[in-house]
């Protein structure tokens, strides 16, 4: 009797673990393996998912997807780490894409991987965040660091009569798009405005909590202070939350890189004037426009490339297609975007 | 379904339902499910890629299981591994040729995990707190001495060691085996694996019986840093590129797999072969719910239902047993 | 500061005898709390804007949610189980808030969501964990990855913003000049510091932790106790929460990420025991405010943002160092 009963618990067990497991693949929503005639999967990878920035993109690309009538997977790990997009990458290998674009948490680390897949026959880009140049065969540039740099530190140096100290807080000291910014930023200072300097680089651990913290503590102990950069979508909601906390609004000038929708409050109340960013939606758009060229092999090497209703592109190298200038936001256009 | 499946339990009838066969057939039926979610998981080739993912986690995961038997935790793996990594990559950086400079990673690993044990055993702490306190010192030091900054420029025959594969099947993996079989014959074969159990189940008593316990600690702890050192050269050369961030949350990972695998927090018991299929079935579900298309969102929740529906399913056999 | 005012009194009324001296050491949260006084000093002594009412302030709104989270936790390590979820759980419950919030206005309705989802969560902990017989860590370390997945799949990856400012009350309001964030985690302190004194479940949880066998044997409601503890963590994350989306004013769906090893280091640093039965409602809080005085202090002084994480586990250690201390001059347990 006791031996039966057992019996007949493993199987319920096992039967809810094969339901559970089953039930839950249904939801994906992934390839079937037939894929449509003709057309070839083209995979896309964010950095991670979960995070509106990302989830603009999804939109974009979906969007050029079914305009292209290509299936499209865009899935990445939940976390920004490269190791996991690593394993991501050599299962989508396995899977047999015909195009795989990633947005790459570290231009070495994923570099192995996208050679091998390379190998394979698979058409390899990046988009938003490259990988070393050798790894793939195009990049979807959608705004060089240079020009990000620039950008954010004019903005900065018209608020604050190009001078004064100056805090950065980042998402992560070890990102290398957010470590190029700052270089980025650093000479410009020292080229065109010798009296702004970047005078304390604050983690905020793309935590908004901890980026709201260690900015009021610092303009705390540095009330001199003329304006904070928050270089990442967490980082600047939380720059212009701490300055507004701390009652500095209009005397601590912020600026960054964020989605416009996270600002509009900001924007609105006057604590953040403008801030940068690229259209997040159109770069989903683009990089599946430009996979779409790889797998037809009618990608352009110069000149124009034409992406739908992003009209004529620029290939700014061989193997460089830009989606244009960054958009810079204030309170007359933001009313524009939803992202 | 349930009529195929009666068949073989009928075998099974009075075979004892130990942790690993609860776990041996979990596996068994994600293999099963998991090849008709997509063709391409049940082929060798894929299953074989699959060990280069899990081999980091699992070097790691060997050292925790004997740690987690004696009672004891270590939360400071994922920042040791930073801490070998950066010194590989800077040493290299800085000219030292990289043989040598796997020697200082494997030096830092070592040191890291003494340091650990030292404080444990030398003032009585509880290696929960003192790997708290490793977990932010670890990780804080390798990122100020790399400012951040990433190291990639590996010779060439160091990235091969981390990708290369030997007919099908990849290289690390053949460390990886390695490694289990000397843990495994440590554990089960050796006067240390005894002192080890007996710590777990009762310190007090260990001490009176001539268990030279804080001796005992002290090497596991430094084991564990031996192997996270292997972990990091084995990673860094796998992505061949070194950066402080390297491991982030990889301690939760281990635990997961070392808890699933069976050894009790509580310490007093655990095996090898449990950990080994902790490992293996995190990274098959992992894989396979990839390749099948299921969006990483779900995974994360699977991962967590799995992790405490396989111990439920445990207990529950284990107190019928009783 | 008042955290500070409270140690200081503890200190005075036992400092005339010796033996009143030694048997303040004794208390568990002795060694943090000299620890803290020795960590102000040198702070106030590097920095000259830190020894200031406002920046002390700061310093305990700042650590509000960690201590509020971690007096409940504290709970649940004195009753011999440990909570590894409320990292995932304060997420969930910031969406939850922030979701109300943002559909009705109001601060009770959200709080009362927040509050209501923590506990429903904490439940399930403390039912997997009473009924279910498996080990807490196992159950709230598969927690924390549903309840993050759960998080995902809920919100879709977007953010929740442009929560009403009367929802924000609770984050952002003064009373006297201090924050409402600072009050709330005082009295949460002061009920739970009666609570654990003076009730059953109080003391319950004492001799749950630090001894079952025994505790069976005298007949406690060893199940009853626990799953309480685990409720209470839900319920003050949902406190927390509210706190948090005030602060915040916006909800990220990686809210709250990584705070269960801080939430474990407040309550270990704080003296603690973390094998259960040992320790005091204080000893969150002062953890929770080593800490947040760590992290204040090192910007103020100007230590380099890639310097601060090994300052922070350097002073971590020291902190709990001095417990070892403590014990090769009065004695006491580990």
């Amino acid at each position: 009797m006791r031996t039966s009963n057992r019996s007949a618990l493993t199987v319920a067990a096992l039967a809810a673990v094969v339901a559970l497991v089953s039930g839950c693949g249904e939801t994906g929503q992934g390839p079937q393996q037939s894929a449509k005639e003709g057309g070839k999967i083209i995979c896309l990878m964010p950095k991670l998912v979960g995070i509106p920035y990302f989830e603009a993109s999804k939109t974009g690309a979906e969007e050029a997807a079914k305009e292209l009538k290509v299936e499209l997977t865009y899935n990445g790990p939940t976390e920004g780490k490269a190791a996991l997009q690593v394993e991501m990458i050599e299962q989508l290998i396995q899977r047999q894409c015909g195009a795989i674009s990633v947005a790459a948490n570290d231009p070495d680390a994923l570099a192995p991987a996208m050679k091998k897949a390379k190998e394979a026959g698979i058409a390899t880009g990046a988009w938003d965040a490259d990988v070393k140049k050798d790894a793939r065969d195009v990049f979807v540039n959608q705004a060089t660091f240079e020009a990000v740099g620039k950008q954010l530190v004019d903005i900065m140096s018209k608020q604050t009569g190009e001078k004064g100290d100056f805090l950065v807080v980042t998402g992560s000291l070890t990102a290398p798009n957010q470590r190029a910014w700052l270089e980025e930023m650093k000479a410009h200072m020292a080229d065109k405005y010798p009296d702004m300097k970047v005078a304390a680089v604050e983690p905020g651990e793309e935590n908004l909590q901890k980026g709201i913290d260690v900015t009021r503590d610092y303009l705390k102990a540095n009330p001199d202070t003329a304006g904070v950069f928050g270089i990442t979508s967490v980082a600047l909601p939380g720059a212009a939350e701490a300055v507004e906390q701390a009652g500095l609004d209009g005397k601590v000038k912020v600026t960054g890189l964020t989605t416009p929708n996270e600002m509009k409050d900001y924007i609105k109340k006057g604590t953040v004037e403008e801030f940068v960013l690229w259209n997040p939606v159109d770069l989903g758009y683009l990089a599946v426009h430009v996979a779409k060229a790889q797998l037809d092999k009618k990608l352009p090497k110069s000149g124009k490339f034409k992406a739908g209703r992003l009209g004529e592109v620029e290939v700014v190298k061989p193997d460089e297609v830009l989606l244009g200038p960054p958009i810079v936001f204030n309170k007359d256009n933001i009313g524009e975007y939803d992202f | 379904m349930s009529a195929n499946q009666l068949r073989p339990l009928d075998v099974l009838k009075g075979v004892r339902f130990t942790r690993e066969l609860v776990l041996l057939c979990l596996l068994i039926v994600l293999v099963v499910v998991l090849g008709q979610m997509s063709p391409v998981f049940f082929t060798v080739g894929n299953l074989l890629n699959t060990s280069r993912f899990f081999v980091e986690v699992g070097l790691i995961a060997l050292g925790m299981t004997l740690i987690i038997i004696t009672g004891g935790i270590d939360l400071s793996v994922g920042a040791a591994m930073a801490l070998v990594a950066v010194t590989v990559g800077l040493a290299h950086q800085s000219g030292v040729p990289m043989a040598l400079a796997l020697v200082l990673g494997l030096a830092v690993g070592l040191a890291a995990g003494l340091f650990n044990g030292l404080m444990i055993t030398r003032l009585d702490l509880h290696p929960l707190v003192v790997t708290l306190g490793t977990f932010a010192l670890f990780r804080g030091i390798a990122l100020g001495v790399s400012g951040g900054g990433a190291v990639s420029s590996f010779p060439q025959w160091f990235e091969y060691f981390g990708q290369f594969y030997l007919g099908p099947v990849p290289g690390q993996l053949f460390v990886f085996i390695a490694a289990v079989t000397a843990v495994w014959l440590l554990l089960s074969r050796t006067p240390f694996g005894r002192y080890v159990y007996a710590i777990g189940n009762n310190e007090e008593a260990a001490r009176f019986s001539g268990v030279p316990v804080r001796r005992v600690k002290v090497v596991l702890y430094t084991g564990i840093g031996v192997l996270v050192s292997m972990a990091a050269v084995i990673y860094t050369s796998r992505v061949s590129t070194s950066r402080a961030d390297f491991g982030a949350g990889l301690e939760l990972d281990v635990i997961s797999a070392v808890v699933l695998g069976g050894a009790s927090i509580y310490g007093g018991s655990g095996t090898i072969a449990g950990t080994v299929l902790g490992v293996v079935i995190i990274a098959t579900l992992r894989n396979g719910l990839s390749l099948a298309g299921v969006e990483t969102t779900w995974q994360v929740f699977l991962l967590g239902v799995l992790l405490i529906a396989a111990v439920f399913v445990n207990e529950f056999f284990r107190r019928r047993e009783e | 500061m008042s955290g500070v005012g409270a140690l200081r009194s503890v200190g005075l009324r036992t400092a005339p005898t010796t033996r009143g001296l030694r048997r303040w050491l004794l208390r568990p949260e002795a060694p943090a709390a000299v620890f803290l006084v020795v960590l102000l000093a040198a702070f106030s002594l590097a920095a000259d804007r830190f020894l200031t009412p406002d920046n002390l302030e700061s310093i305990l709104v700042q650590v509000a949610v960690l201590g509020i989270i971690a007096l409940a936790v504290n709970q649940v390590i004195l009753a011999g189980e440990i909570d590894i979820s409320v990292g995932s759980m304060l997420g969930l419950c910031a969406v939850a808030v922030g979701t109300v919030a943002t559909a009705t206005g109001g601060l009770l309705a959200p709080l009362a969501a927040g509050v209501a989802t923590g506990v429903l969560a904490g439940a399930v902990n403390g039912l997997l964990v009473t009924l279910g017989r498996i080990p807490s860590i196992i159950v709230t370390l598969g927690m924390l990855y549903a309840l993050r997945g759960v998080i995902l799949l809920v919100t879709g990856g977007t953010w929740i913003t442009q929560i009403p400012d009367e929802t924000r009350v609770l984050g952002l309001a003064k009373l006297a000049g201090v924050s409402l964030p600072v009050f709330v985690m005082f009295a949460l302190f002061l009920i739970v510091n009666a609570v654990s004194r003076n009730s059953t479940w109080g003391r319950d949880v004492f001799a749950v932790g630090g001894n079952r066998r025994a505790a069976r044997l005298a007949g406690l409601a060893i199940d009853r106790t626990r799953l309480l503890a685990f409720a209470l963590v839900g319920a003050f994350v949902g406190i927390a929460a509210t706190i948090y989306v005030g602060r915040a004013g916006s909800v990220q769906t990686n809210a709250g990420e990584g705070l269960e090893l801080q939430v474990i280091a407040a309550v270990v640093i704080g003296g603690t025991s973390i094998a259960g039965g040992r320790g005091s409602a204080l000893a969150p809080v002062i953890g929770a405010v080593l800490i947040g005085v760590i992290l204040n202090g090192m910007i103020l002084v100007g230590v380099p943002g890639v310097w601060q994480s090994a300052v922070l586990g350097a002073l971590i250690l020291l902190a709990v160092t001095t417990d070892a201390l403590r014990r090769r001059l009065v004695g006491g347990a580990a």
